[in-house]
Formats: structure tokens, sequence, C-alpha cells
């Protein structure tokens, strides 16, 4: 048991089924999208974006789109990242995997908090992306 | 405190039972805070909290039993006392069992043909990024200490209070390595990249949950439906009982022997004879040696129906 263990601290741990890093690394591209068009221009999205690239190593790109149409294309492992603003009790939260928020607005009840999403499973990527959205939202991690 | 239904020679062993259980609840208790903390969306994970969780079921139900064993005297509306409250316990706790065993095994089959992939990120922790998963191998590996000692420790003492409930407490507790193994594959299989591992794991485990509640519920039922008394570890017919019966039967030949049993106790009802004309004492009739003699309870004789075809022993 102790031995499977470290077999798992090897580098490349956790992986991806979907293999979403492993293509980001080959290709040095990632797909991103946003749910509503006048986000891309916003200040805490754009650091996002090049804080990613700089992280992977990879050039976004933009995948053109609107709403939730783009999050089923996300779900299908078209789309890499989407970002947008959600509500804490969206529909969507249990069907992908929401990153920390990059900033909110609204009233505590109607709290809105704009974030990245990424295809459930995709932990690795998952993480790539918490970490760059903690850098970008004031929590940098080491 | 006195009790007034176990037998003396018992007392130490239930007293160290006692203490082992409110133990076991506690080491059950941090088992079940760690667990819960890492959850995150790992089937696996919650499968074998919940299992963890139900775990505090038979030592609760054995505490439980237990007190009212030791404080329960025959009333007018329980004249026979409350032996059977053990067996109540044990029979609820294998509804629990088998109940949640069944429901978790359809989550997992579900999630498997659904190709669900589970989520499991990171969370800082003392300003460092730290992948959920390993704090959850951590809290799995934990899990497999505490019931492994535990379990150890309660089977020899429920082989010798001969308590069906406690035997299964020990039995889930030292098969819980099974269970951790199984949640270890399924957490570091899902960081390998193989979404399947989770679902898959945590439908070994649920099987596992079945298996133990369609055990201990054959043998519970049996118990409250007046069975003859079954093994400690199966639902098969007591060695004890069955060398018991053919000691009476041997004394008796033509009669017909019945047993039952109401918490650890035999009753032996002896059909078709008169009882002998000499006191006995209920454990005059066990087998083999005196140790375990205190679990008959009662040797009852029911002479035959007919008396015209029956001899009665007063009239010698």
């Amino acid at each position: 048991m102790t031995g499977l263990v470290l077999l798992c601290g090897c580098d490349g741990f956790p992986r991806d089924p979907g293999e979403t890093s492993q293509r980001v690394v080959r290709e040095k591209a990632f797909r991103v999208a946003f749910v509503a068009p006048e986000i891309s221009g916003e200040a805490p999205v754009s650091r996002l974006i090049r804080q990613l690239e700089k992280a992977t190593g990879a050039r976004s790109e933009v995948v053109p789109g609107s709403g939730e149409a783009l999050l089923a294309r996300l779900q299908s492992g078209e789309v890499d990242v989407v970002v947008g603003r959600f509500q804490a009790g969206s529909p969507w939260a249990s069907e992908i995997s929401m990153g920390p928020a990059l900033s909110a607005s609204g009233a505590p009840e109607n709290r809105l908090e704009l974030k990245a999403a990424m295809r459930n499973g995709e932990n690795r990527w998952i993480m790539q992306v918490e970490r760059a959205s903690r850098v970008v939202g004031g929590g940098e991690v080491r | 405190m006195k009790n007034p239904h176990l037998p003396p020679q018992l007392a130490t062993a239930m007293r160290q039972a006692v203490v082992l259980e409110y133990w076991n609840l506690f080491w059950s208790g941090t088992i079940i805070l760690a667990m819960g903390l890492v959850l995150g969306q790992s089937q696996t994970m919650k499968t074998a909290w919940i299992e963890d969780t139900l775990g505090l079921v038979p030592p609760i139900m054995f505490l439980i039993s237990a007190q009212v064993e030791q404080r329960g005297r025959g009333s007018k509306r329980f004249p026979f006392g409350f032996h059977r409250v053990n067996s109540l316990g044990f029979f609820v706790a294998a509804v629990a069992l088998a109940t949640v065993g069944g429901v978790l095994l359809c989550d997992a089959a579900i999630a498997l043909l659904a190709a669900e992939h589970p989520t499991v990120a990171s969370v800082v922790l003392f300003g460092h990024e730290v992948w959920l998963g390993w704090l959850m191998i951590a809290a799995q590996v934990y899990s497999l200490i505490p019931p492994m000692i535990i379990g150890r420790k309660e089977l020899p003492l429920a082989e010798t209070l001969n308590d069906k409930l406690l035997h299964t407490d020990a039995l889930m507790n030292k098969a819980n390595w099974l269970t951790g193994a199984a949640g270890l594959f399924g957490v570091i299989g899902l960081g390998s990249g193989w979404w399947w591992a989770d679902s898959l794991a945590a439908g070994i485990i649920s099987l596992d949950i079945i298996n133990d509640g369609i055990k201990a519920l054959r043998s519970s039922t049996a118990e409250l439906i007046d069975g003859a008394p079954r093994a400690l570890s199966s639902p098969e017919l007591s060695d004890d009982a069955l060398a018991l019966r053919r000691r009476v039967q041997s004394e008796f030949p033509e009669a017909d022997v019945r047993l039952r049993e109401t918490g650890r106790l035999i009753h032996v009802e002896v059909h078709g004879v008169h009882s002998p004309l000499e006191n006995r004492h209920p454990g005059h009739y066990w087998p083999s040696g005196d140790e375990r003699s205190w679990r008959v309870a009662q040797v009852s004789f029911v002479p035959p129906a007919d008396k015209k075809n029956s001899e009665d022993p007063s009239a010698q």
C-alpha cells in the first residue's frame, strides 16, 4: 500500500482522464471562451488568461460563442476554460467545476461571482486554473 | 452495578466490552470527522464515509442493549425481562447496513453508467496548495488503523459473551482494511486519470456493506422468530446448540427437542416426555464442561398431549 502511495507521488499526479493538461503542453495552446462577450475585456479576466499562458507556456485561443451552449461544449471537451459570472446556486455547479472567484458583484443574496469553469474530472487542469485564479483573485499560494 | 440477567462469570468480559465500545465510538468519531472534511465529489469517499458512520450503529446498539440488559428487570408488561433487546439491536443494525449498502450500490452503478468524471480539486492549506486527493488518501489510511485494533480486541470478548452484535461489530472492524484498500484504490485511480476507479471502488465497498448486512439480517431474523441458535459468525446452526441438542436427545430419545435463543442464552423445550423427578440445574444438560453452561437458561418439559398413552412418573 505504501509502495502504491509512493508510486503516485511521481510527477504528473493527478492526471486528467480527458488529457487536457497533456494536450495543452503538447499543442502549446488552450481554448478559452466567455459566457458574455464583454467579459473578455475585464481586467481580472485578462490577468487570468495571461497567468495561465505564463504557467503553461501555451497561448490562449478564443472560441466564439456565448451563454449556456458554451458550458455544454465545455462538458464535451471542445473548450478548456469558460469564464463567466455565476450565481452561488447555479444549476451548473455540479455539471462543471468552478474555480475560485476572480471578483464578485451584487447584493449578498444575489451575489454574482466572476470565475473560470472547467470540465469535470480534469483534475490536473482544474488545479492549474485554480492556482491562476487564486493569483488573480489576490490569494497567491505556494 | 449488579446485572439481573447476565451470568456472573460474564461480568468482567461485559465491562471490558462496554469500555471498548466507548473507545470505538470515540475513534470512529475522529475518523468520520477526518473523512467528512475531505469528502469532495468522490463517490468512493462518500461511500466510505457513510460506511464509517453506519459503523457507529453496532456499538451504539450494543451499549444501549447492555444498559437495558443491566437495568431492565421483568415487569408486568415485560415478564420475561429484556434478554432480546440485544437481538433487536442486532436486527436494527442489520437492516441499516443492508438498506444503505443497497442505496450506495445503486449510486455507484448510476455514476459508472453515466460515466461521471468526479472532480477532486485543490485546497489551500497553511498557504500551500494541496491536491485534495492527498488528504483523502491520508484520511483513508488513518481510517484503517483504529478499527483494525478495536476489531481484534472485540473478537475474543464477543466469543466469551456469545454476543452476536459485538461479533458483527468486530468482524466489520476487522474487515475494514478491505474497504480501506478499495477506497485507496478509488482515490489513487482517480488521481491516475481512471475516472471509473472511483465508482468501481464505491461499488466494491457497498457490496461489502450489503454482505455484512445480509449475514447479520439472516442471523438476527432467525433469533427473533425463535429459530434454532445460530453460530456467532454465520447463519449456520451453532455447534454448541447442536451438541446440546444431541446431549438432551440422548437422555430423552423419544422426545422432540427444540432449542431457541434469546440474546446470548439458550432455551430448551423437551416435548413429549415428563420432567425428571430430581431437580436439575439447566446447566446439567450442557454437553462439555461448565465454563459455558451458563448459556442454558431454561429447560422445560412438555408432557405428551394424550394422557392415556403416556405414563405419569408421579404415579410410580
